[in-house]
């Protein structure tokens, strides 16, 4: 059987509402791991979720400016670009991973983000696969 | 502080292919001031290399601990039984650490996980710049506080080279030149008479010229 595309969400807990028959929108697996703030998500918990069989990572934090802890999205962004780093020295292309900035509460655009981000990895595998 | 920086991945690997269970020791001195190798650049790593091996299809065990200090025998004691539970161990301390398991567990297999760099001050939070050589013979009474052998890139001792410019380095051109700050701060002090002295020739032995360099302090030893 084929193995499906999965995506690991790593998110602050504001970030999203999304419920389950707005994330059946996108395909392939979602695993959604929700975080008290985006600040708090470690490259530890990045690499796991790689380790965890996810073909790619979207980290989620609120937009800048309106983190409950001012500066926890920002935070998150940094340690988004060291994680890009150590999968580069790993060999995973350093795209399976992104942050991207969410308005707080809005479903529409983090289901949006994780229906590129899908298409995204899709392209990844397919042009890993032709290598 | 002692400041060392992350090897590579591959690097890092490559020392411990052959093993099934490491032990990734980190250090809470100088290496965890210096976001290095404390206890969050052990579970960094650890995560890193336990993916890296996964995707090879070749599972490894870490064990992953942080000693105080790994530049004191004392310290490093518990090795004594850890060392029996894994196969090589992964310094993340500078090399004084590495050396000192080494020297005192010949049977262990120990590898860095850190270049050892320089010794710096953390000028701003994630940036550490040089600021002393540890050249054993101090010489900044007569030049402000400000060090030519660590801080001027030609390690000058008798004032600036031609190629300073603009108070800037000529071999970085982002880096003052410690000469020229030197020369400003006796100016403003009115102590320029300071660099009108004849240095004795700078004695460049205590800087490792006659080989290991120990210190012995009688009164305190047992």
């Amino acid at each position: 059987m084929k193995k499906a595309l999965k995506i690991s969400i790593l998110c602050c807990n504001y970030t999203n509402l999304s419920e389950r028959e707005d994330l059946e929108k996108v395909l392939g697996v979602l695993e959604i791991k929700r975080f008290p703030c985006s600040g708090h998500i470690e490259i530890t918990d990045i690499l796991r979720a790689f380790r965890e069989g996810a073909s790619g990572v979207m980290v989620g934090g609120c937009e800048k400016g309106t983190c409950h802890n001012e500066r926890g999205s920002e935070r998150a962004e940094k340690r988004v670009l060291e994680a890009k780093k150590i999968l580069e020295e790993i060999g995973i292309e350093k795209e399976r991973l992104a942050i991207f900035y969410i308005p707080r509460l809005s479903a529409e655009d983090f289901v949006n983000n994780a229906k590129v981000f899908y298409e995204l990895l899709l392209k990844l595998d397919l042009k890993e696969k032709g290598q | 502080m002692i400041i060392a920086e992350r090897r590579t991945i591959p690097e890092i690997l490559e020392n411990i292919e052959p093993y099934k269970k490491v032990l990734l020791l980190g250090c809470r001195g100088c290496v965890a001031v210096c976001s290095a190798g404390g206890d969050r650049e052990v579970a960094i790593l650890a995560e890193a290399l336990r993916l890296a091996r996964s995707r090879q299809g070749k599972e490894i065990e870490i064990i992953e601990t942080t000693f105080i200090r790994q530049c004191d025998p004392e310290y490093l004691e518990p090795l004594k039984e850890l060392g029996k539970k894994v196969e090589a161990v992964v310094s993340l301390a500078c090399g004084v650490g590495v050396n000192l398991i080494a020297d005192l567990y010949p049977e262990l297999r120990v590898y860095p996980g850190v270049d050892t760099s320089f010794y710096g001050a953390n000028i701003a939070l994630g940036e550490w710049v040089e600021k002393c050589r540890g050249c054993g013979d101090c010489i900044i009474d007569k030049t402000a506080g400000l060090c030519p052998i660590a801080r001027c890139a030609k390690n000058l001792l008798n004032g600036p080279c031609g190629g300073s410019k603009g108070g800037k380095c000529e071999v970085r051109k982002d880096m003052s030149c410690i000469w020229h700050e030197i020369v400003e701060r006796l100016k403003s002090r009115g102590e320029m008479e300071k660099l009108l002295e004849i240095w004795k020739p700078k004695d460049w032995r205590p800087a490792g010229g006659e080989g290991l360099r120990i210190r012995v302090r009688e009164d305190l030893e047992i």
